[in-house]
């Protein structure tokens, strides 16, 4: 047990007491609270909390080395991840929550009025919030077992206990305040590395504007060296695979259903209109500083370890070599390390910045402290989608419509937990690349519920076949071409299972409105108050006329 | 409760949906534009960058967060204009979810 070990132990769990002690004191009462945190979030804080919510493991760990290797290619993640926002802030945000309900199930049950699409929305949620879970929970378990040097099983097991306790305990309420302290250690966790690289390499402590240079002097390299330019678009794919993928992954951060919910726990239409707003800032902070992270240390690779002796590497390499993470075998036997003979691991990039940069021991464990963060904070969010799903929309307003609030809190904590342990045991031994499965959970998203929410808030005529109608065939098309694309090897337009959305949105939105259109309106009522979501709280669409309810007064 | 004149309420709605219009067209340009003209892009510079990276990489996501504030500010003025309390909304919305 070095220094090191101790430092990073005590700031992790000086944050693990944090967030346990908010949820705890935040507990959740009344179903209210432990759905939608009573609806009196403020919007910077939700700005924090879907900040926390959103960026996952992967996105704080893995996505400046995805951009490293991919180069321009993996823009798209940058580009599509961001985009999203618009999407949601726009077209859904604001008018889910003038809908007032609990869960995006419960918006698709009651607006389509029908138990059938209640349960295949509910279904879908807990598909798609389980896959995303397993990527966390197995994300945390590499953090704390990489960092201690234990096993990475029993990381695993270690994240699982917490998360089940402080999202059971707190409910949505204690969730939205840790993941607000949560999006504070990460972000910082984040920044500091990238502006000491920044000063070391530029002199210019701002990332953001000084990596441009390096970028361009890349390219000098690349093209020295022969191989395809880094800032070089479309070497890794087409530009369709490229637009597809920016497409699915922007509809799908709009559609997933653990994002939304968070913008139910303000109070009005602005509220959520601001939520965005400030959400997005807050998320871009981190992926304004990613392709900046990626560029310095693509940099630093270029010129200090590749073309130096194989025996005079810098010291830093040398932990990473044992990890496997970074291979450095001396192809030709020439002595001397060339950049083709190394290969790099996408993990790498975050989590070695302080070494290189030789920040440190507190830095280093605020890393480790803020990649807890990232993943804990989206599991915790990810934990309420599925409770929800099953406690809220299966279980009372299917199966018990009489049980007492009591009942439906308690199944609701016990579905935290058993979902929980049951996400931990096959994030033991998860089932292929993370990374694949989490872009699955967004095309499915994509193919599902994208469309079911824009046609249900923004157009009336819209039924209940419609959306049963869209939700299968949209289900059906994403994974008939995730299958064949990914182990059939047909594409089109070379665009690969990951871009598999766009065929999914497209068909759902068709079903939807053919099947809408061939069969009987929805009723008078429903139409009414899908058209009064075009207004503020204080406009009422009733009886074909909008009114003011200038007294505001509780009963419209 | 006071009827709105059809044509107020309407109008309401046609200026808050000319907007989104607007800004999807920004939003759209700067991701998909870019990215579809990418090559051609290239060899302009900006800041270092070449310019389809600099919009990859920051451009684009600037632009879309100026236009979430842009949006929740216009959003403002456009309630204010129609003489909508945010005080009365929150009354009203506290009062009008289904809390069960």
């Amino acid at each position: 047990m070095d220094t090191q070990f101790l430092v990073s132990l005590s700031i992790i769990l000086v944050t693990f007491a944090l967030y346990i002690g908010i949820a705890i004191y935040n507990k959740a009462k009344e179903t209210s609270e432990f759905y939608v945190a009573g609806r009196g979030v403020p919007p910077i804080f939700n700005g924090m909390a879907i900040g926390a919510d959103w960026m996952s493991a992967a996105s704080f760990i893995g996505m400046a080395g995805t951009i490293m290797l991919l180069g321009y290619d993996g823009l798209a993640y940058i580009m599509g991840w961001t985009g999203g926002y618009l999407l949601l802030t726009f077209l859904l945000a604001p008018q889910l929550r003038k809908y007032g309900r609990y869960t995006v199930p419960e918006f698709i049950g009651d607006r389509y009025d029908s138990h059938t699409a209640r349960v295949i929305a509910a279904l879908c949620t807990i598909i798609i919030s389980f896959t995303y879970s397993i990527g966390q929970l197995s994300g945390s378990g590499v953090v704390i077992g990489r960092l201690f040097e234990i096993d990475a099983k029993l990381g695993t097991m270690i994240g699982v206990v917490l998360i089940a306790f402080y999202a059971a305990f707190g409910g949505m309420k204690g969730i939205t305040w840790t993941q607000v302290a949560q999006y504070v250690i990460l972000i910082i966790a984040y920044l500091i590395p990238v502006i000491f690289m920044a000063l070391q390499l530029t002199g210019n402590p701002m990332p953001w504007i000084s990596y441009g240079e390096l970028v361009g002097k890349m390219g000098e390299l690349d093209r020295e060296l022969g191989i395809s330019e880094y800032f070089a678009p479309f070497t890794n794919g087409t530009k369709w695979q490229f637009l597809a993928l920016m497409f699915t992954l922007m509809a799908g951060t709009a559609g997933l259903p653990h994002v939304i919910v968070r913008f139910y726990t303000v109070s009005t239409m602005k509220a959520a209109r601001w939520s965005g707003a400030w959400a997005l800032l807050f998320i871009g902070l981190l992926y304004l500083s990613a392709p900046a992270y990626a560029a310095f240390s693509r940099f630093i690779l270029m010129t200090q370890v590749a073309g130096s002796k194989i025996t005079e590497l810098p010291a830093w390499t040398k932990t990473w070599v044992d990890t496997g993470k970074l291979q450095v075998a001396d192809g030709n036997g020439d002595g001397v390390l060339q950049w083709n003979e190394l290969i790099i691991s996408n993990d790498i990039v975050v989590m070695a910045t302080p070494e290189i940069a030789n920040l440190g021991m507190f830095v280093i464990g605020l890393v480790a402290a803020g990649a807890m963060a990232a993943a804990l904070s989206t599991a915790g969010g990810l934990m309420i989608a599925i409770s929800s799903a099953f406690a809220h929309d299966i279980f009372y307003r299917v199966l018990k419509p009489n049980s007492t609030e009591k009942t439906r809190l308690s199944v609701a904590r016990w579905s935290i937990v058993i979902a929980t342990l049951l996400a931990g045991v096959i994030a033991l031994n998860p089932p292929g690349a993370i990374t694949q499965i989490v872009a699955w959970a967004f095309a499915l998203a994509t193919g599902t519920f994208f469309p079911a929410l824009v046609l249900g808030v923004w157009w009336k005529r819209s039924n209940s076949q419609g959306v049963i109608a869209g939700l299968l065939v949209g289900l059906g098309v994403t994974l008939a071409y995730i299958f064949a694309a990914k182990y059939g090897g047909f594409t089109i337009l070379g665009i690969i299972d990951t871009g598999a959305g766009v065929f999914g949105a497209t068909a759902a939105f068709a079903a939807n409105i053919i099947v809408s259109l061939m069969t009987a309106a929805p009723s008078q009522k429903i139409q009414e108050e899908v058209m009064d979501l075009r207004y503020p709280e204080q406009m009422v669409y009733k009886d074909g006329e909008v009114w003011m309810n200038d007294d505001g007064s509780k009963s419209v | 409760m006071k009827k709105i004149d059809k044509k107020v309420a309407d109008s309401y709605f046609r200026e808050k949906t000319r907007n989104m219009v607007i800004y999807f067209a920004i939003g759209f340009l700067a991701s998909f534009g870019v990215v579809f003209f990418a090559e051609p892009l290239s060899d302009i510079t900006i800041n270092g960058f070449p310019f389809h990276y600099f919009m990859g990489a920051q451009g684009a996501v600037l632009t879309f967060i100026i236009l979430l504030f842009v949006n929740a500010k216009m959003g403002d003025a456009i309630d204010r204009k129609y003489g909508i309390d945010e005080n009365k909304n929150e009354q009203i919305s506290s009062g009008k979810v289904l809390d069960h």
